[in-house]
């Protein structure tokens, strides 16, 4: 690309990418530093207003690793996560697929199905926990009417059934999203190499396999790496829906942090969960940002 | 025979179009019932007689209005703020090339993916040290801190898309770097700063944690934690729920249904690429 020479040039624009920088140290950066300070003190409600307190060294990661449910809540954190990734994965690239194919309405009827990505997630957990809602809600209700069930299920209320719920409902509204990216990487590909297939008499599922998957592999790694760090974001579906219950059976770290924190104002604790996550969460973002550059340098 | 396929095809997508899209009819479909016919069984996929008394309900007893208008202001303002921030900065990154800049856009990147839900806990604990909790100015700088480093990311793949040449085009006529932006730069880019901002704003409208953690009196929540106060508890006036949550987001679709086609195109071109 060539450059252009203005006189007043460099020091302008470092002065505008400077701004938006420093506000992003100071109220981004440095609260994560700051984080990482308090997970190693003592933080209570009367000393919220200090920035010096009582060195407490590992003691909050102590408690925390030795808090009967954490071995749950990784547990959790680990198939929330893996669920809903290999689920958006799979759902968003057989829509996309399908949205692909050549008939009047395919594009408009995929951008439709992004309004499920762009409603509030708090929103979303509202409107699930109704369709599940034991008494009245609409999944209970088709059971009964069609005799799969006798009695309604208490889907949000019981430990087994909850998980899958709040999973499925996080898949419902990450899929379109998964979708559109891989849909993006799906119209790059070239045309002429599924003509020569077609002429040497490749069928669609070889087509699939042989041409379309490997083309699309680093679209594909994109996406898992996306959604990944945006399911270790989620908090309101599963926090509107079941606040993390029933006993734990839905509590993932990022709603664990947030009840230490703002319920149980255990604000060390709450700090050593987030910098915890921010370790790997950054470890994922690296991941993902370096296969973006060595895709670009090719 | 190929138009019959083609219009099978149609016809498939509509049904799973239809299916995905359920969840939302069925919170405006049960808004509208009245609290007997909420609860009859077998439930009735479309209202019987339209009953407005849900939104009755949280219009006067609810408070909708100021969870609405709080919703709107924080909405706005933060919008407003990211956008302003973020347009010079995305430039300039669009347009100087150095190590330092790789890095700062390395930054950036990390900054917007740490969960918010974790990141409540020291932004609470550092503005009660500034003053800034129990203000909407707070809530307002929290929501910054995650639209900005994604609108600069979006609004930098905007600016790489527009040609050096044009600059260079104002330079030879005599324009300086700032009068060449706002008369050349800003126009061309004016669509892709329109769907930046309006991604910004269906973000920062839809959240929760920043206004949860740092704004404790009632009247100057958003309407997302007045959904919280609502689902959170053991409830059955789901009509009333359904119609709090419909109102809610009757802005956010709409918006959506205007710019859909913008939407499409902003995110694919912004996020898959550095």
């Amino acid at each position: 690309m060539r450059r252009t020479s203005f006189a007043d040039s460099p020091r302008l624009l470092g002065a505008m990418v400077a701004s938006s920088l420093a506000f992003i140290v100071a109220f981004v950066g440095y609260p994560v530093f700051y984080n990482l300070v308090m997970s190693f003190q003592e933080v209570t409600l009367g000393n919220i207003r200090d920035f010096w307190r009582p060195f407490a060294g590992v003691a909050n990661y102590r408690t925390l690793i030795q808090d009967p449910a954490f071995a749950q809540v990784t547990i959790n954190t680990v198939v929330f996560t893996a669920a809903n990734v290999i689920l958006q994965l799979g759902f968003g690239f057989a829509l996309a697929l399908f949205f692909n194919l050549d008939f009047p309405g395919a594009r408009w009827m995929r951008g439709m199905i992004l309004a499920g990505w762009i409603l509030p997630p708090l929103v979303i957990a509202a409107i699930f926990k109704w369709l599940f809602a034991t008494n009245g809600g609409l999944v209970n209700e088709a059971l009964l009417a069609t005799g799969v069930i006798a009695r309604p299920m208490t889907f949000l209320s019981d430990p087994a059934s909850a998980m899958p719920i709040v999973i499925a409902t996080n898949v419902w509204f990450g899929t379109p999203f998964a979708m559109i990216l891989l849909s993006a990487g799906l119209s790059n590909l070239p045309d002429e190499v599924y003509e020569a297939a077609a002429i040497d008499g490749a069928g669609p599922w070889q087509r699939l396999v042989r041409i379309t998957l490997p083309l699309m592999a680093p679209t594909i790694f994109a996406v898992l790496c996306l959604s990944t760090i945006y399911t270790l974001r989620a908090f309101d579906v599963i926090f509107g829906m079941t606040g993390g219950g029933p006993v734990n059976a839905t509590l993932t770290f990022p709603v664990w942090s947030f009840q230490f924190s703002f319920q149980q104002f255990t604000f060390g604790q709450g700090a050593a969960i987030a910098t915890l996550m921010f370790v790997f969460v950054i470890g994922v973002s690296i991941v993902y940002i370096r296969s973006l550059k060595s895709e670009t340098r090719l | 025979m190929k138009r019959a396929r083609r219009y099978g095809l149609t016809a498939i997508g509509a049904a799973i179009t239809g299916i995905y899209l359920f969840p939302i009819y069925w919170m405006y479909a049960s808004s509208l019932k009245s609290p007997v016919e909420l609860f009859a069984s077998p439930p009735t996929l479309v209202p019987n007689e339209l009953w407005l008394g849900a939104y009755h309900w949280i219009f006067t007893r609810e408070n909708m209005p100021l969870y609405l208008a709080n919703s709107f202001l924080l909405a706005g303002t933060s919008t407003f703020l990211t956008i302003v921030l973020a347009v010079p900065a995305a430039y300039g990154m669009s347009r100087l090339r150095s190590a330092w800049v790789d890095g700062a856009l390395v930054g950036v990147m990390l900054s917007q993916v740490l969960p918010p839900a974790l990141m409540a806990t020291p932004v609470f604990i550092f503005f009660r040290q500034l003053g800034l909790v129990g203000t909407y100015h707070g809530v307002i700088l929290a929501l910054v801190t995650k639209s900005l480093p994604f609108a600069v990311i979006i609004l930098r793949t905007t600016f790489l898309q527009v040609p050096g040449e044009l600059e260079e085009a104002a330079r030879v006529d005599g324009c300086t770097r700032l009068s060449a932006i706002f008369r050349i730069i800003l126009p061309v880019a004016r669509t892709g700063i329109v769907v930046a901002a309006t991604l910004v704003f269906l973000m920062v409208y839809g959240e929760y944690v920043y206004a949860a953690a740092l704004l404790p009196r009632r009247t100057m929540q958003p309407a997302t934690v007045g959904l919280y106060s609502f689902i959170g508890a053991e409830i059955s006036d789901w009509n009333n729920i359904m119609a709090f949550a419909s109102v809610f987001v009757t802005p956010v679709i709409a918006l959506f249904i205007l710019m859909q086609r913008l939407i499409v195109q902003g995110l694919t071109s912004g996020a898959l690429k550095g």
